[in-house]
């Protein structure tokens, strides 16, 4: 490289420069979920005040995260559409008829719960498919294909129930929607979890530091440890009691694996090149219209896992009303956790801290004797704000 | 034309720095494509030679566009004839990605990049590498930072594409095909929005290039880069090379001759000019994203009833963005003084100028026409008020006004119900043209009005457009077509770089004169 060339270099911007902005740009990127993180924590401060100590009790914070459980997995699916500006009203009708498959196989034909669970799950795959097919192969927009399958799929789960009730759905099952892992092994899993993480945080900033892309391991290893390491010590408090709930392992374990695929597999680059800029993915060789379809059959598979689970958690079938209004929850909380409607913006984690900032917010309140209708517009008012500073903030900048 | 000429391209270049083995790279024999009612690149031959920089040079519609794209892989292989030759292996790619599998990638003019994403993350979109089934971050980053350093881009590879400037992303975008392991590398127009610095940046890198052996296939308007960047310079025109010339053995006026041809222009007969209409002085166009870009920096201009202005410069020079600037539709910061009728306006936006009788017709058509509503309701668009006595739209006085105003126009429609998306491209323009008649507009802001038109309706809009100016209606005419302008107008302005250069009445202009000032000869 010629003398002329690196004198160009210093055009642009001097490597001093280069290092102090490559930590500002990062820390942008981080700097939503960490508002948002803040947001929650005094959210539950002022609660816990309000409440003269009640919100964080154990008990308290169990039932919360069971609330949030459903929601958040919806969410989390919820996410990975619009990132590639692609919506879906149909959650909570799929989640609704894959609790009836569950139901009449367990209930009413005596099927056991190892062979219906996975048929249950093949079925939400199924309801995700047909969405997928409809949009990528027909073209019909995602926003209409799945309004039809919000009618359609609550139309069939009331018309195979002939809008009864199925229930009680076998003890083995509802014995895991509300079972607890003992509290020893949860403290212990929690622990090997986060051992897991920051060996993986050290071994990944080992490797930039040998690629000479930073100088210290540490810096980078805390500032992805510490939010974690807080998440921890709240689950050991938690589960100091009676353990962790395997609904709230299960959501873990989801969150883990959506975390992974979206920001580090191939397919999550697509994900997010697809909402981005369509053209420059279809010009790197994205193919779209596979990416999109396998994107609602993993929304499918969302549906298979919340079916089974609230089914098991409330024992039984209810076509009219298991997951109602599901898909509003989880695109508010995807929202509000930071996603872009219009594409190519929006993090796992910031879906998880919005379905948990409106699950403290409908716990909070209820603990207050507040009604539902007052919840309702608490919650509309904090959406509405939740976008507007975004928007606001993003003009600023 | 050429053939006195042509024993000098033969002469070997010795001037020439850092060219490689000059071995022949790609080589086309007889490639002819062909469009419905066009014959855009016609039984072409062509040699590019690795370590090169070719310099593509031609008047719009002479087939450099089609030429690149069926180069690059963006037309089907069983759509044109003739045959392609990479290192004497035949060379006929099925799409984006088996053209670059062959070391051609095409950089177009439009910068395709994912704002949202990183720096790194564009780099290696969708060939990210991987361990364990998992992108390799690390690894990632590091090779982005080593292909800009490559290029002495120092920018951190965690930045996001979109906070860059556009020079950079063009950079970044250059060293992913660069990483991409190039051998032709085709950029068109790269220039059209960098500016002085960054273009000469670029070239440094462009040189950096040719010195490793990769040959550059550089498509411009811009002869003064052309000649100060290539090793030499390919004219075409109707489809068909015109000139192939190394550079030191070539001058400007010659090829500027090649391009124009000699064409003798018929030109508007000068009108009596009325009382002055728009007058604007000072005004200074920002780039919407980077608001320090001037777009276009102090143009004055006055425009007089019946008098038909030419607003001519290359891609970048600022035409368009003026005329959205005076419309009041240009997305950035607009500043500076514009008076219609000796009055100052402030703040302008569409529908203030639309209520002050003027009216805009742009180029792109699904910008300005609602495609997939009827030809009445596109006419009577920017009437609506002055058809809706109390508010209410009469809509038998809207219809008939339509059908009056289609008739008048001759606008080739079953019905003013049939979906303007359905016309054909002059028939669609005519619409626009009938809008503002029927909206009574006194000012007309025309971007590049004929653009994309068969010759035929070419023919009326012209006559339209002139029996509207006969009536008193003051028209800018943006226009990359020279020709054009000379037949149209009464003076042409000429713009480059977003100032206004060179001013001619339409009666002393030659598209020679309006090219080289628009180029900076």
């Amino acid at each position: 490289m010629s003398l002329d060339t690196d004198g160009q270099a210093e055009t642009i911007s001097a490597p001093d420069d280069g290092r102090s902005s490559f930590t500002r740009l990062r820390q942008q990127v981080a700097f939503r979920n960490y508002t948002l993180l803040l947001v929650v924590v005094v959210t539950w401060l002022v609660f816990q005040v309000l409440t003269n100590g009640i919100f964080l009790t154990q008990r308290n914070l169990t039932l919360l995260a069971l609330q949030t459980t459903i929601t958040a997995l919806a969410a989390i699916s919820a996410v990975m559409l619009i990132v590639t500006r692609n919506f879906d009203l149909s959650v909570g009708s799929a989640v609704a008829l894959v609790g009836v498959v569950v139901a009449w196989l367990t209930v009413r034909l005596d099927v056991d719960p190892l062979i219906a669970v996975p048929i249950a799950i093949l079925v939400g795959i199924a309801l995700g498919a047909w969405n997928g097919w409809w949009v990528t192969r027909v073209g019909v927009p995602s926003f209409i294909v799945t309004l039809a399958g919000l009618l359609v799929f609550r139309g069939v789960s009331l018309i195979i129930t002939n809008s009864a009730t199925i229930s009680p759905v076998p003890k083995s099952m509802t014995g895991f929607a509300t079972g607890f892992l003992p509290s020893a092994l949860s403290i212990a899993l929690v622990f090997v979890l986060f051992g897991g993480y920051a060996l993986f945080l050290v071994a990944d900033a080992r490797r930039a530091k040998a690629f000479g892309l930073i100088r210290d391991v540490g810096p980078q290893v805390m500032r992805m440890l510490i939010p974690a390491g807080i998440g921890a010590v709240i689950a050991v408090y938690v589960s100091s009691t009676n353990g962790l709930p395997l609904l709230v392992l299960l959501l873990g374990a989801c969150v883990l694996a959506a975390e992974v695929l979206m920001r580090r597999t191939r397919y999550g680059a697509q994900l997010y090149a697809i909402g981005g800029n369509p053209e420059a993915a279809r010009l790197s060789g994205v193919n779209i219209g596979r990416a999109i379809f396998w994107n609602f059959v993993i929304a499918g598979l969302a549906y298979g896992i919340i079916g089974v689970a609230l089914t098991a958690r409330v024992s039984g079938a209810v076509a009219g009303s298991a997951g109602l209004f599901l898909e509003l929850d989880a695109i508010t909380a995807a929202i509000i956790g930071g996603t872009s409607l219009a594409g190519g913006r929006g993090t796992i984690v910031g879906a998880l801290l919005g379905a948990a900032l409106m699950g403290s917010l409908n716990n909070g309140m209820s603990l207050l004797n507040v009604g539902t209708p007052y919840q309702d517009t608490a919650r509309g008012l904090v959406l509405l704000a939740a976008v507007a500073i975004d928007v606001v903030g993003r003009r600023r900048s | 034309m050429v053939t006195a000429e042509s024993g000098v391209t033969e002469a070997p270049s010795v001037t020439r720095e850092g060219v490689g083995d000059g071995a022949i790279l790609l080589a086309t024999r007889g490639l002819t494509k062909r469009f419905p009612g066009v014959l855009a690149v016609d039984d072409l031959s062509l040699d590019v030679r690795a370590g090169e920089i070719m310099a593509l040079l031609g008047p719009n519609g002479a087939g450099k566009s089609t030429l690149i794209q069926v180069l690059a892989g963006l037309h089907d292989p069983g759509s044109y004839l003739g045959d392609m030759v990479i290192d004497g292996l035949a060379y006929r790619p099925t799409s984006v990605a088996d053209a670059e599998r062959a070391g051609v990638v095409l950089i177009p003019q439009e910068i395709n990049v994912v704002p949202e994403m990183t720096v790194a993350q564009n780099m290696f979109l969708n060939n990210e590498p991987t361990r364990l089934g998992m992108i390799d971050r690390p690894r990632m980053h590091a090779a982005a930072r080593d292909g800009l350093r490559d290029f002495g881009v120092g920018i951190p590879v965690e930045a996001r594409m979109g906070a860059l400037d556009l020079a950079t992303q063009q950079l970044v975008v250059i060293a992913r095909a660069f990483a991409k392991r190039a051998r032709l590398l085709i950029l068109d127009e790269p220039t059209a929005a960098l500016t002085e610095g960054e273009t000469q940046r670029l070239f440094v890198h462009l040189r950096d290039l040719r010195s490793r052996g990769v040959a550059v296939i550089f498509v411009s308007h811009r002869l003064t880069e052309v000649f100060a960047i290539a090793d030499r310079i390919l004219v075409m025109r109707d489809g068909r090379v015109h000139g192939d010339h190394e550079v030191p053995a070539t001058t400007r006026e010659q090829v500027v001759h090649e391009m124009v041809g000699t064409i003798a222009g018929v030109h508007k007969e000068p009108g009596v000019p009325g009382p002055v209409v728009i007058e604007v002085s000072g005004l200074n166009v920002h780039d919407a994203d980077e608001p320090d870009r001037l777009r276009v920096a102090d143009a004055s201009l006055t425009l007089r009833a019946g008098e038909v202005v030419g607003l001519f410069g290359l891609v970048g020079a600022g035409c368009g963005a003026l005329a959205q600037a005076l419309f009041g539709s240009w997305p950035g910061r607009v500043e500076g003084s514009v008076r219609i009728d000796g009055q100052e306006i402030r703040g302008s936006d569409p529908s203030t100028s639309v209520r002050l009788g003027i009216g805009m017709m742009s180029q792109d058509r699904r910008e300005t026409l609602m495609l997939d509503a009827s030809v009445a309701d596109n006419i009577v668009l920017a009437s609506l008020e002055a058809l809706s006595p109390r508010g209410v739209l009469d809509v038998p006085r809207k219809q008939s006004v339509a059908a009056a105003q289609a008739a008048a126009l001759r606008i080739k429609a079953r019905s003013t119900s049939q979906r303007v998306g359905s016309l054909s491209g002059g028939n669609q323009q005519k619409v626009q043209v009938a809008r503002w008649l029927t909206a009574g507009s006194r000012v007309l802001l025309l971007d590049d009005p004929t653009r994309g038109v068969d010759v035929g309706a070419r023919a009326e809009i012209h006559a339209l457009l002139r029996q509207m100016a006969a009536d008193g209606c003051a028209q800018l005419l943006v226009s990359s077509d020279a020709e054009e302008l000379l037949e149209m107008c009464d003076r042409i302005v000429v713009m480059r770089g977003g100032v206004m250069v060179q001013e001619v009445p339409a009666a002393d202009a030659t598209e020679a004169i309006l090219l080289s000032a628009a180029a900076g000869l």
